[in-house]
């Protein structure tokens, strides 16, 4: 093999891609990024990479990179390319011509967890400063906003109680709805490393995952629930720790509200959750819910990680209330190798819910209707803030089709092909009046839009990412904006457009802001990292350098809450139409909507998002392997190409939405979580047949993909 | 508060009716009047003003058909509380 080129320059930076955050250190030539090298001492990954952090950087400079700002009066006329004062000008004028229109709440904004802490605090700033009212939402709404919910409800803080570390010391692993070993890969592998070494690996998710079984690990137990049981499966493992009396008692009475143990107790005690009786319903062998409950309760340090299997359901919110409520119940908080922790999705989707990217709360997780919190704001704003609580990305679409709102900015996402029953989210966008996109590339809700703002990549600006373990890392230019602007300097400009004047030298001086008003972010500064090389919030005065395991002597409101979360079916069901239940997920080598991966030569592993299908579905529709089939819901239809596989049960099919063409939104339900809307993704009612050979395979026109 | 947030529906009452009662269901175990303030509380810190006052609406113009008993009690609550504003609270909801 030749020996690798030199390269003239190195920088350290934190990859965007997953939750996990690896260190990369990013080797350039000429101005040119060449490799990103594993970097030893990033504290997440510890010299470890996978393939997408490792080789799927190229997207940056692919040509589809727009590089020049572009208006259009509407969406059916062409773009036309102006220069950043007069997008900038536009987009304002619009924005307030719209508002006296129609309104201060007829405009709002989203931010990006693909963008750094500091450029997300700004934009929920953009929406409370510039359009004064709080309709600012963020990504997580689709993704973990049950996590923040459920976690502060029972335990007091909405994010991991643990450091990734602290898995080395689990003797028992619990992973739900969530598949670390493609989903956050580096993380898996620590896992995996901890299940080879004899922890023993409990595992619940429809599916046969590759962290179920795969060559070197094997899960203990395997719940391979019918999609939709979460919380009927979990409430029956608790009942299973009460009945037995495997519960911790001196934990809970030291550290929770006993009356409200109590409560849960009677609960989940009651016979309807025993596993006899949840077996059937939920497709699995009492037994297995027995011998689960039993490892888990039993062990010394056993620990909970689970993922978007988890939260994407009309009850997401209560499943990750009984992942806390199990803990809390068997005393496995506060220590190392115990935790519950959530294994989140984009690079930066921690700091998305940190930074007060919320319409009901300011950074740190406050509530707007709080005077007090909302005053410390408003002096260091200058100004009077909204008190009521603002509108929700779903409910966003929902009044742009009632006709009430009419501007969105959105920040690096794709509500068009990553937010639910797409049909419904292409006619709010075509209905409004004023859609801006600051985005890499035409997305595809740059279809639908006036403005578009050419943003930067993570390898093109300075700032934070906060990963899923609380840990707050460097982002490092690497390289010029390709269009000229990090995207903090971009909405920095809006702000000023709007008529609120405001000016930073650096990123430094947002997280600074953000230091002043969020206790969780007390202590920190660009210059504590760059000394630290990363550091975990809480980082205040008490931990000057950050705190690894949350909880381990008062949790935040004092004492833990048990909530209590009854078994409530969602609405969307299979019927005589409608019989098999589709799923979705991941694979290692692209990652979620595509956007970036797509763009690299990762599509040599991964070229089209295929429908996994159990053999029996399949004959009995007469499919075959390759057959190209079409999937209908309620909601829509969309075609894949088929694959039998014996990695889900019959009546649960599967497929992967990194490519847009595949459309999987197309079939999937508007409905939510009661407590977010966070979208039900993992449950879908739909039926599947083959298409003839003679209709044209759209699914096959993938050159718009590949170009 | 609609003067600063603009008029008009923000949200088809049948949506808004499913998604109060979906928060009704979460709080239906827990006792009668804890299991009201829990849905209250939601409504008022989670929900955009035009979200409740449409949910008000519909409870003066149509006795707020479709609602569950204890949705339809906690909105009531939540027009009462506009007078005695409670503090915000992320956990459940307190005794008495």
């Amino acid at each position: 093999m030749p020996n690798p080129r030199k390269p003239d320059g190195s920088l350290v930076t934190t990859c965007a891609y997953c939750g996990v955050g690896c260190g990369f250190k990013a080797e350039t030539i000429g101005g040119e990024i060449v490799r990103m090298i594993p970097w030893k001492e990033g504290k997440a990954n510890h010299g470890h990479a996978c393939v997408k952090g490792r080789f799927a950087f190229d997207y940056y400079q692919h040509p589809d990179r727009v590089r020049t700002p572009m208006i259009r009066s509407s969406i059916d006329q062409p773009w036309r390319e102006v220069s950043w004062d007069a997008a900038i000008a536009h987009a304002a004028a619009e924005m307030q011509r719209i508002q006296a229109q129609h309104g201060r709440g007829s405009v709002g904004a989203v931010s990006s967890s693909r963008c750094t802490n500091e450029e997300i605090f700004l934009m929920q700033k953009f929406a409370r400063v510039a359009l004064r009212n709080n309709n600012i939402d963020n990504c997580s709404r689709i993704c973990h906003s049950p996590t923040q919910f459920g976690l502060s409800a029972t335990l007091g803080a909405g994010a991991a109680s643990q450091h990734f570390d602290s898995v080395l010391q689990a003797d028992v692993i619990l992973v739900v709805g969530a598949n670390p070993t493609e989903g956050h890969p580096v993380f898996g592998s620590m896992l995996k490393r901890r299940v080879r070494q004899g922890a023993k690996l409990l595992v619940v998710d429809p599916r046969r995952t590759e962290t179920a079984e795969s060559a070197h690990c094997k899960a203990t137990v395997h719940l391979a629930l019918r999609p939709g049981t979460n919380v009927l499966v979990l409430n029956s493992l608790a009942h299973v720790v009460v009945t037995e009396g495997l519960h911790d008692a001196a934990f809970i009475a030291a550290r929770c509200h006993p009356a409200e143990f109590e409560q849960w107790r009677a609960l989940v005690a009651d016979a309807r959750y025993a596993p006899e009786v949840v077996g059937p319903e939920a497709s699995l062998d009492p037994a297995d819910i027995r011998a689960a409950a039993r490892v888990y309760a039993k062990a010394k340090r056993s620990t909970i990680y689970y993922g978007l299997g988890v939260t994407e359901h009309s009850q997401g919110s209560t499943g990750v209330m009984c992942l806390g409520n199990l803990a809390l119940a068997c005393g496995m908080l506060g220590r190392e190798g115990v935790g519950v922790n959530p294994l989140r999705g984009q690079g930066n989707v921690q700091g998305g819910s940190c930074l007060g990217s919320w319409p009901h709360m300011l950074s740190g997780y406050r509530f707007v209707t709080d005077d007090a919190v909302r005053a410390t704001f408003e002096q260091d704003w200058r100004l009077s803030l909204d008190p009521e609580p603002g509108l929700r990305l779903p409910n966003m679409f929902d009044a742009a089709l009632a006709g009430t709102f009419k501007a969105i900015y959105i920040q690096g996402e794709d509500p068009v092909q990553s937010d639910p029953n797409q049909n419904h989210i292409v006619a709010a966008m075509k209905a409004m009046e004023c859609v801006i996109v600051q985005d890499l590339f035409l997305n595809e809700t740059a279809k639908y839009a006036h403005v578009f703002l050419p943003g930067s990549s993570s390898l093109e600006k300075n700032g934070t990412f906060t990963n899923a373990e609380r840990r707050v890392s460097m982002v490092r230019k690497v390289v010029p904006p390709l269009a000229g602007l990090e995207d903090w300097e971009i909405t920095v400009k809006l702000i000023n457009a709007m008529g609120y004047p405001l000016h930073y030298d650096h990123p430094s001086q947002i997280l600074d802001e953000v230091a002043r008003l969020s206790p969780a972010y007390q202590g920190m500064s660009f210059a504590l990292i760059e000394r630290c090389g990363s550091v975990q919030w809480p980082c205040n005065p008490q931990a000057p350098e950050g705190t690894e395991v949350l909880h381990t002597q008062t949790f935040p409101r004092g004492k833990a809450n048990f909530m209590l979360t009854g078994y409530v079916p969602t609405t969307e069901r299979i019927d005589e139409r409608h019989p098999l239940l589709l799923t979705t997920g991941r694979i290692l080598s692209q990652y979620n909507v595509g956007t970036q991966t797509r763009r690299t030569g990762n599509v040599a592993w991964h070229d089209e998002d295929l429908l996994d299908i159990h053999r029996q579905d399949a004959e009995a529709r007469g499919i075959r392997d390759g057959d190209l089939v079409a999937i209908s819901s309620r909601y829509g239809e969309t075609r894949l190409h088929a694959r039998i596989s014996d990695k889900v049960s019959p009546g649960v099919l599967y497929t992967t939405f990194h490519f847009a063409q595949s459309k999987a939104n197309a079939v999937t339900s508007d409905l939510s979580d009661w407590a977010t809307n966070c979208p039900e993704y993992k449950v879908t009612a739909v039926e599947v047949a083959k298409v003839p050979a003679t209709a044209p395979a759209s699914a096959r026109a993938r050159a718009g993909a590949k170009a | 508060m609609s003067a600063a947030h603009g008029d008009g529906m923000v949200i088809a009452i049948e949506r808004l009716v499913a998604m109060a009662n979906q928060i009704g269901d979460f709080f239906a175990p827990y006792p009668q009047g804890q299991r009201e303030e829990g849905v209250r509380n939601h409504l008022r810190h989670y929900w955009d003003p035009r979200m409740r006052e449409a949910l008000l609406a519909h409870l003066d113009a149509n006795a707020g058909a479709g609602l569950h008993a204890h949705v339809l009690a906690a909105t009531r609550l939540l027009r009462d509380e506009q007078q005695t504003a409670r503090k915000a609270y992320a956990g459940p909801p307190p005794r008495g």
